[in-house]
């Protein structure tokens, strides 16, 4: 498991308030967007804000679309390019 | 105990603990809603350093928490002059202890040195409330109105070095990384009592060290 996984898992635990055992059962195919109730799109904001913080990247406003939220895979495979070029 | 102090724009309230003399830590909140979120947990670390015989106090600053000042009055040249007034009421050897954006505020030289967990800067914060402002239906910056002249100051903030501490979810550098959560991102607020000691151990040897 790479190390922008677990941040991006990470992010979701704290800023969606899931639960370690919850999170841990997300592989790349768990739907995000849509599918997770706490995921309204103040909290899209959280996720986006946290993971620049974390990652030391930048995410611009049109970069964000549904295709890059709508499951874990989709969202840390976007991370993964982001932070490592 | 709550005690006054005064500053040039007006009177602010401040938490007190521990000893009444010897080296004093300040502590800073984030700005807005981060500091609902960590009040209690900065709080928590202050009464673990209070037990160790470290003095803490923790200071309203106009324009955030139960200040009398408005939010669309606010200004980060008041929220340090504050910051700096209440560090000299506090005491003579002061040292800050800031979370978050808090980071931005303690600048002062009145502060001998500084302690930060997970600083965010002018710049991130400045990301973090334009995106909250377009997410949001509601006018303003997650129910905050602000003043035009502190969002355009607010980039350029500096954060003057200090000892950093980092979760260890954080990859960034910094001097200590520790394990937990991050307070300031739960939905509700919520407290971290192993944490807060793990903290509150980091500081106390700190200042120790600082004093030596």
């Amino acid at each position: 498991m790479s190390e922008v996984e677990n941040t991006v898992r990470d992010v979701l635990r704290d800023v969606l308030g899931l639960s370690e055992d919850r999170v841990a059962t997300f592989d790349a195919e768990t739907p995000l967007f849509g599918a997770l109730p706490e995921l309204d799109s103040l909290a899209v904001a959280g996720v986006l804000t946290e993971m620049e913080d974390r990652l030391g990247i930048l995410i611009e406003d049109d970069e964000v679309d549904g295709e890059m939220l709508e499951s874990f895979g989709a969202l840390t495979r976007f991370a993964t390019q982001k932070a490592l070029g | 105990m709550i005690e006054p102090y005064d500053w040039a724009g007006g009177r602010e309230a401040m938490l007190r603990f521990g000893p009444g003399s010897g080296p004093v830590v300040v502590a800073a909140l984030p700005l807005f809603e981060e500091a609902n979120r960590t009040r209690a947990f900065v709080v928590s670390i202050l009464r673990a350093l209070a037990e160790q015989g470290i003095a803490g106090v923790l200071p309203e600053l106009p324009g955030t928490g139960d200040s009398l000042v408005p939010t669309d009055r606010i200004a980060i040249s008041d929220l340090r002059a504050a910051f700096a007034a209440a560090a000299r009421t506090a005491g003579k050897r002061a040292y800050s202890l800031a979370l978050r954006s808090g980071a931005l505020l303690d600048g002062t030289v009145v502060i001998r040195r500084r302690w930060h967990f997970a600083p965010q800067t002018g710049a991130e914060l400045f990301r973090a409330l334009q995106r909250l402002h377009r997410a949001d239906d509601m006018p303003g910056y997650g129910g905050h109105r602000l003043p035009d002249a502190f969002l355009e100051e607010l980039p350029e903030c500096h954060i003057e070095a200090a000892r950093t501490v980092r979760l260890d979810t954080d990859l960034r550098p910094c001097d200590h990384a520790v394990p937990g959560t991050a307070l300031w991102r739960q939905p509700e607020p919520e407290n971290d009592l192993v944490l807060a000691a793990l903290l509150a151990d980091d500081i106390a040897a700190w200042v120790r060290a600082c004093e030596a």
